[in-house]
């Protein structure tokens, strides 16, 4: 990022991640968070990963995959991720059109996710379901 | 009936003049009419309240608000014959039927009281005129089809306002319907009751996510026993309510589905796996229970450690 | 500028009065006051011009000192010219010579361009348009000469004058159309008639026909209310973005609820990205419907190399790209009424619309 105001935030909390997108991002910027967050998890040797969409009014079909690509990518890496904050017009706009997260986990906001990861990562490893 | 003789001496002076004209002077009867029913207006506008009156009509209101409103009315009345736009006219209809509506006016009371005033001033014409057969025929024919029109749009503008109404109280209505209850923290049951199309589906969706956001609820029950026809249509609903919750972080559990149900939905090759299902309500607050303390002693235990 | 004239032809007639010993002197006071070289030049020969309009006027021996003082004065009313407004400089020196011959030209060519436009109208537009425009007869007259209604006379002077002014595009431009299309696009374009831009199907035509494009550029914001419709030229991924969010402000105008506005976000999304990807270059266009009901609708449309198959693109999990292959299929499901039309080799069109829901 040179200039402008920030477009996501990658922050350490204990052994998790917290990436927040922080506004619309369009496909280059979707594929620069990935790169910047898989890049991070790496480095850090993070545990788990809460990425925070509740900015975003829009997740599309691109959107969506590439936040599976992130869960996919982060578990390869030892990593859980579990996404937060969609909102309730946008869940159901992917649904409708067909989107889903995948075997990625979803929680209502930061706070849950945080709290799924925490079980996630101290309790049994495949969780719960 | 002093005023009637004066009257009657400028009816002789109108109607010695019109006959002799040429038949194009049809043209001049309507403006000649409205000029008649601006000059007895008050007496003829009193004479319409008294026929209201008398024939039981708009008893909701008071006399003030008969004043004004018959006032109104005949002014557009005139205006309507004056101009033959009813615009003006509809406008009025329609701001006059938002006002009494919720008074509890009928149909038949709004058209009554139009009716009563096409015949005060058809019969005024009748006084006016009566001396001269041909030309009251002649001014009844230029009277007729306008009245009927403002009749015709006044009785058209109340219909739709009360459509209109009744449409937003059945809209009311259906959303208090579908409430979605917070039974204990963290868990929300949603009863629906008739028939799940697609709208409604929707609705029922948007409710139970703001719900979800709302409530911070982490499991949902859906009781469905009052749904009278679960098709495939309505199972696809509940596939769609059931993920878009999962999206936002609530599991949801659904009961009320018979046993024959779940069966033709399989054969028709619905997938039910996506759904939790269980048989009754009961059940699922049961289940939902065992759910929210499995995840509390979970959570718990991964803060002992 | 009358006064330069005789500065260039008055110096021969009139050189034993020592003009060019002058020059020196002027120069001098004038450089000492403005260090722009151009402009003290131009002060200099102003200075000189109004020496030899008044030399008849002055005693033989006084035209040095006379000459100081216009220098000066000359000088000093530039100063004031240039404080008091800007703009007007031109008055005393002509700061920016080049542009009044200029602007002239363009004036002529300007005049021209109309008159040649006005011939190609018919006989009948033309009179009519002039008595309308330059006699100033109104439509009522005017229809009651032509046996028509006033009316029928407006509307056929809003053709006219948008004939006209496709026509002075085309006289100004000194071009003659490419095509048998050309000409339809633009007027439907001038007169702004919507129903009659979609019959001639003006947005596509626009996208493959260079001049049109050029042509209809001071075109493009006729025609009444424009402000229920957008226009987003995409090229690249923020595009995307900015299509999705026009689309968004638009439909919320219209009251579209939440849902229905991230759905339509969304479906517009998918669509538009396609654009990105398969073409170099496109257009969303979002306008609002009032007829039959009030709706939003979308059309994408992008002179790529076009879909081979529509039909298996509008099945799920078709995807030419790191994609779920939920785009077009997706994108339908979101939408009320979708439509695809593509050409092989010229590009493809999305038509998509929602309708407002009365609840």
């Amino acid at each position: 990022m040179i200039a402008g105001p920030r477009l996501f935030s990658i922050l350490r909390q204990g052994t998790c991640l917290i990436a927040s997108i922080h506004t619309a991002l369009d496909d280059s910027q979707l594929v620069r968070f990935q790169h910047d967050l898989i890049a991070t998890i790496g480095r850090d040797r993070a545990r788990g990963v809460v990425i925070d969409v509740a900015a975003l009014d829009v997740l599309d079909s691109f959107a969506t995959c590439t936040l599976r690509d992130i869960g996919n990518m982060a578990r390869l890496r030892g990593a859980a991720t579990v996404i937060v904050g969609i909102q309730p017009e946008v869940a159901i706009a992917m649904v409708r059109l067909g989107l889903s997260t995948g075997v990625v986990e979803t929680a209502l906001d930061l706070e849950e996710g945080l709290a799924l990861l925490d079980g996630r990562t101290a309790g049994s490893p495949d969780g719960r379901r | 009936m002093n005023t009637e003789d004066t009257e009657d001496t400028e009816d002789d002076e109108v109607g010695g003049a019109a006959p002799g004209g040429a038949p194009g002077d049809d043209d001049g009867l309507l403006p000649q009419l409205v000029a008649h029913l601006r000059e007895h207006r008050n007496r003829l506008r009193q004479e319409w309240v008294g026929r209201i009156h008398s024939a039981h009509l708009l008893q909701a209101m008071t006399s003030q608000e008969m004043a004004a409103e018959t006032t109104s009315v005949y002014d557009n009345y005139v205006e309507v014959l004056e101009t033959g736009s009813v615009e003006a006219l509809q406008h009025y209809a329609r701001d006059l039927s938002e006002r009494i509506i919720p008074r509890g006016v009928e149909t038949q009371e709004v058209v009554g009281i139009v009716l009563l005033l096409r015949d005060v001033l058809a019969r005024s014409l009748f006084e006016k005129y009566q001396r001269d057969l041909p030309l009251l025929n002649r001014v009844l024919d230029a009277y007729e089809p306008a009245a009927n029109r403002i009749a015709n749009t006044v009785a058209v503008s109340f219909v739709d306002e009360r459509e209109r109404v009744i449409r937003q109280q059945q809209d009311s209505i259906r959303e208090l319907s579908t409430p979605v209850l917070r039974v204990r923290e963290r868990l929300l049951i949603l009863p629906i009751i008739g028939v799940l199309d697609r709208e409604r589906a929707r609705q029922l969706t948007e409710q139970l996510l703001t719900g979800i956001r709302a409530h911070r609820a982490k499991v949902v029950v859906i009781d469905i026993t009052g749904v009278p026809d679960v098709d495939e249509a309505v199972a696809n609903h509940l596939v769609q309510t059931v993920d878009a919750s999962r999206l936002m972080g609530a599991s949801v559990i659904i009961t009320g589905l018979s046993p024959e149900i779940a069966q033709t939905l399989v054969t028709i090759g619905v997938d039910l796996s996506r759904l939790e299902t269980i048989g009754d309500l009961q059940g699922g607050l049961e289940e939902a229970e065992r759910l929210l303390g499995f995840i509390v002693t979970r959570d718990s235990e991964a803060a002992g450690p | 500028m009358p006064a330069p004239a005789p500065a260039d032809s008055s110096p021969e007639p009139r050189g034993p009065l020592d003009v060019a010993a002058l020059i020196p002197i002027v120069r001098r006071i004038v450089a000492a006051r403005v260090p722009d070289r151009a402009t003290a030049d131009d002060l200099v020969q102003e200075t000189l011009a109004r020496v030899l309009a008044a030399v008849e006027r002055i005693e033989p021996g006084m035209v040095e000192p006379y000459a100081i003082v216009t220098a000066r004065n000359v000088v000093a009313t530039m100063w004031r010219d240039q404080d008091r407004q800007r703009r007007h400089q031109h008055r005393v020196v002509d700061l920016r010579p080049p542009q009044l011959p200029d602007e002239d030209v363009l004036a002529q060519e300007d005049r021209a361009a109309m008159a040649e436009a006005l011939t190609r109208l018919s006989e009948r537009e033309r009179s009519t348009l002039l008595a309308h425009e330059v006699s100033g007869q109104d439509t009522h007259s005017l229809a009651a000469e032509l046996g028509s209604t006033a009316g029928a006379v407006a509307a056929q002077l809003n053709r006219t004058r948008a004939r006209l002014r496709v026509e002075y595009l085309l006289a100004a431009d000194r071009v003659e159309p490419s095509t048998p299309r050309c000409r339809p696009v633009l007027l439907a374009l001038s007169s702004g008639d919507r129903r009659r831009q979609r019959e001639v199907d003006a947005a596509r035509h626009l996208l493959e026909c260079e001049l049109c494009a050029r042509l209809s550029e001071p075109l493009m914001g006729r025609g009444r209310s424009r402000d229920d419709e957008v226009r987003v030229a995409v090229r690249a991924d923020a595009d995307v973005v900015a299509a999705r969010q026009a689309a968004r402000e638009l439909a919320a105008r219209l009251g579209f609820p939440p849902t229905d506005l991230t759905e339509i976000a969304t479906a517009v999304s998918e669509v538009v990205r396609n654009i990105v990807r398969f073409a170099d270059a496109g257009e969303v266009l979002v306008e609002l419907l009032d007829s039959p009901r009030r709706g939003i609708r979308i059309t994408a449309r992008d002179s790529g190399p076009g879909i081979p198959d529509v039909q298996e693109a509008l099945r799920d999990g078709y995807s030419t790209y790191r994609g779920l292959g939920l785009g077009l299929p997706g994108a339908r499901r979101l939408m009320d009424e979708f439509a695809v039309a593509s050409e092989p080799g010229r590009g493809t069109t999305v038509t998509m619309t929602k309708w407002r829901e009365d609840r």
